[in-house]
């Protein structure tokens, strides 16, 4: 490619002037230009733009990169290809986030300890001893066939 | 409730990292200064004239096999070539790769040690 090494990234701008020359580069003005904070994450100088996903991204505006939206040139976002519309999308909610995240939190809440408790202190329906026809299933258990059975009664009167 | 001032459920909106603010409950969209007007047009010309370079590359009768994308470049030299001279180890940064890293790392070696 027929790009100088000073129109590559850089190391993080320290003088006002490296930031007008790295806004510069970046095709940004001076005033939008925010670089990472310098923390040794391994950003340089590369900008910090708004964390907006391209769902957000006017759909009838004519981008030169439609399935993008993006332009030629447009200095692209570090997560750029996390914001793209296959993936993360940043849109507004109808509902607030911290509503929704307290809703969701309670419900899950109360299942856990109501699966809790009931792990716990289990409780069925009461059950009797099962019955068997035949007299108790005399000669499927091996019962001598010549003799009378014993009679066994299940009820009573 | 009267201590609790009552709040439209436009005020009562808060974005964070997963959601933004819509641009109609945004108070700077409302700014209608000559600063912002004028901050407006400067980015205007920025892209208009980043547009013109681009439709003359693709609509040359003598087209370049690729019209190569500089911020693209940039943006993958950045996020590949950039980040080993950039890297310093701070206290931030070593806790996390101590956590992200060898942790694991220890974490495996001893469960398989201990439980094979």
């Amino acid at each position: 490619s027929q790009m100088t090494q000073d129109m590559l990234p850089g190391p993080y701008p320290r003088t006002p002037e490296e930031r007008a020359v790295a806004a510069k580069k970046y095709n940004m003005r001076v005033e939008d230009y925010e670089p990472y904070p310098d923390d040794g994450f391994g950003y340089g100088d590369y900008p910090k733009l708004p964390d907006k996903s391209h769902h957000e991204r006017d759909p009838w505006y004519q981008w030169d990169q439609p399935d993008m939206r993006h332009n030629w040139g447009e200095p692209m976002h570090w997560d750029f290809d996390m914001y793209t519309r296959n993936r993360v999308d940043t849109s507004p909610t109808v509902v607030p986030w911290h509503i929704m995240r307290r809703h969701f939190l309670i419900f899950l809440g109360t299942m856990l300890v109501m699966f809790g408790i009931g792990g716990m202190y289990p409780s069925y329906m009461p059950v009797g001893p099962k019955q068997y026809p035949f007299n108790d299933l005399y000669l499927e258990r091996g019962g001598d066939p010549n003799k009378e059975p014993p009679v066994v009664t299940h009820y009573e009167i | 409730m009267a201590s609790e001032p009552t709040l439209s459920s436009a005020e009562r909106y808060r974005p964070n990292s997963f959601v933004s603010l819509p641009a109609e409950l945004d108070r700077s969209t409302f700014d209608v200064s000559p600063e912002r007007r004028r901050a407006e047009a400067e980015r205007l010309a920025i892209r208009a004239r980043l547009k013109r370079q681009y439709q003359l590359q693709l609509h040359n009768p003598n087209p370049a096999p690729v019209i190569e994308n500089p911020a693209l470049t940039r943006w993958v030299y950045a996020r590949t070539h950039n980040v080993y001279p950039t890297f310093r180890p701070t206290p931030k940064t070593s806790f996390l790769g101590l956590v992200f890293a060898i942790g694991p790392l220890l974490f495996w070696a001893t469960i398989f040690k201990v439980e094979r």
